[in-house]
């Protein structure tokens, strides 16, 4: 069982996409907030966070990802989560992320999601 | 329970200790045949159920016992830490909309316990906490 955690990250059409890989805990929440930040200081305000490899993620690490929707919202931004595992998915609802964070099946559904929000 | 299998271990607080019982949960289900896809949720309860004890016990060196017990219809998961213990009743659910605005966006893992299971029993006194929970997996 490989949990170790790392991500990538492109720009795609305005959209930045962290793609991670291994346990989200409080380790692996703080360097998509550290990568978030490095963006959304040069002003990227969309954000696309793909979750396909990684099943297993803890209430600590999303609480870094409900920080970043903090600030998407507060600045007019927005954040879509992708390629849930349907118990993260699960999770995810019940914390009530989904109340101001889409959801998209696949990135490329986030990007086309994210093409028609101002 | 008939057909039961069950899974022990004490663990002492490290980094992704937590990891250590998830392996172990996917290893009883693989050799019950239970389908990856059913033992989702049960990675979540697990995972939140053994990171909340090690963060709350207050202790210097804690250590959570953990105990699985699976059958091919239900996983009934003991959650044991020798802490402080705590009032259940006096933790509130937190809301995600109370969260936005303050920086306080933790406090989810009993909510999440509650909601997820199928059965979710605490008992906290001065001695530690322990916490039952059934998963249903059929």
């Amino acid at each position: 069982m490989e949990q170790q955690f790392t991500l990538t990250s492109e720009v795609r059409n305005d959209c930045l996409v962290i793609t991670t890989s291994g346990y989200v805990n409080n380790v692996g929440g703080e360097k998509i907030a550290q990568e978030f930040t490095r963006h959304f200081e040069k002003g990227t305000k969309k954000v696309i966070v793909n979750l396909a490899q990684s099943k297993v993620v803890n209430s600590i690490g999303m609480s870094f990802l409900i920080d970043i929707i903090d600030q998407l919202n507060d600045a007019g931004g927005k954040m879509v989560f992708t390629n849930l595992d349907p118990a993260v998915d699960k999770m995810l609802t019940i914390m009530g992320l989904f109340q101001f964070a889409g959801k998209g099946k696949t990135v490329e559904d986030a990007v086309a999601l994210l093409a028609i929000e101002k | 329970m008939k057909g039961a299998i069950s899974l022990k271990v004490s663990l002492p607080k490290i980094p992704d200790i937590e990891l250590v019982a998830i392996e172990g949960l996917e290893r009883l289900a693989h050799h019950l045949g239970i389908a990856d896809e059913k033992i989702g949720e049960a990675r979540v309860l697990v995972t939140e159920a053994i990171i909340n004890a090690l963060e709350h016990s207050g202790e210097d060196n804690p250590l959570v016992k953990v105990e699985f017990t699976m059958t091919k219809q239900e996983l009934i998961i003991l959650i044991r830490d020798y802490g402080k213990g705590f009032e259940p009743s006096s933790v509130e659910d937190p809301d995600i909309r109370g969260k936005m605005g303050t920086k306080d966006k933790r406090g989810w893992g009993l909510k999440l316990m509650k909601t997820m299971s199928d059965d979710f029993r605490i008992e906290s006194n001065d001695h530690g906490t322990r916490i039952t929970i059934k998963k249903l997996l059929s």
